[in-house]
């Protein structure tokens, strides 16, 4: 008898805390509408995306416009400055390089130094500190 | 018809003589099926290197581009005549560059090496390989003799 009268309450029981717990549930609901809750929002710590500066004011270099490329030269051998000084994204660095490569093909621009009209133009960048090491 | 550039320099000339000479290079395209769209001048200027052109060195040239649209196979065609024009320093042809609308990737190149796309696709790629370094040998090759030098 005694045995029946605790298998009673150990499956009433329950049951019955199961319909307090839906109650409270239910109450729980109205509490959420309330408009002091945690706001759905993005990441307010989140950075600006970063853009080369080509992308960023939306130049497509041209083997005519030669004074812009040589900016990319260096004054003194000519050479193309790489990708990590430049800090151009892949696509532009390899357009400037290439459009480099028609100017001085066309004589446009030279091969072995910088056209020392243009040596007074303002730097894009420093060659002294690239945005990644150089390789030697 | 493709759009080419057709980047000229002329040798240093009077202004009339230039304009023949404008005038022979254009008539040179109307007559091979072509249509030219726009002439630039880039100016005279001295060149940044000399170039010598029929026996003669040039140091300063007239610098045009023309935008032309002429079938491709005229385009050989036109480079033979003008290589023979005395007028003509220097000629190169390239096809117009379409305005290439594409998003800049500089955020996703400035990642740390773990993280870049082309560096994990590198790493996957090696994991297919054999390790140079950790190889070992194995004995169980079927020759009964050892193929390598020891
Ligand atoms: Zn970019």
């Amino acid at each position: 008898m005694s045995l029946i009268k605790t298998v009673l309450t150990r499956y009433v029981l329950p049951t019955s805390y199961r319909a307090t717990a839906a109650r409270f549930s239910s109450t729980d609901a109205k509490i959420t509408t309330s408009n002091d809750e945690p706001v759905e929002m993005d990441n307010p710590y989140k950075k600006e995306r970063r853009q080369c500066i080509l992308c960023k004011l939306n130049i497509t270099p041209d083997y005519k416009n030669y004074r812009l490329l040589s900016q990319f030269q260096s004054p003194y051998t000519g050479r193309i400055y790489g990708r990590h000084i430049t800090g151009l994204c892949k696509s532009k660095q390899e357009l400037v390089e290439n459009e480099i490569r028609k100017a001085q093909n066309c004589a446009y621009m030279p091969y072995y130094y910088k056209d020392k009209v243009f040596l007074k133009d303002p730097k894009l960048f420093d060659p002294e500190n690239p945005v990644r090491a150089h390789r030697f | 018809m493709p759009t080419y550039e057709l980047a000229l320099m002329l040798r240093a000339m009077p202004k009339p003589e230039l304009k023949t000479t404008l005038t022979r290079i254009s008539h040179a395209i109307f007559d091979r099926g072509g249509i030219i769209r726009n002439i630039e001048n880039l100016g005279f200027r001295p060149m940044p290197y000399k170039t010598t052109a029929h026996g003669l060195v040039h140091k300063e040239a007239n610098y045009f581009v023309f935008k032309i649209d002429t079938p491709t196979k005229a385009v050989a065609d036109l480079k033979e005549e003008y290589r023979r024009d005395v007028d003509v320093v220097r000629q190169r042809v390239f096809l117009a560059q379409e305005p290439s609308k594409n998003d800049c990737t500089l955020e996703e190149e400035l990642l740390p090496p773990a993280y870049r796309e082309d560096v994990q696709k590198m790493i996957d790629v090696g994991k297919t390989q054999v390790n140079r370094f950790t190889y070992k040998f194995k004995y169980n090759s079927g020759l009964d003799y050892y193929p390598f030098q020891k």
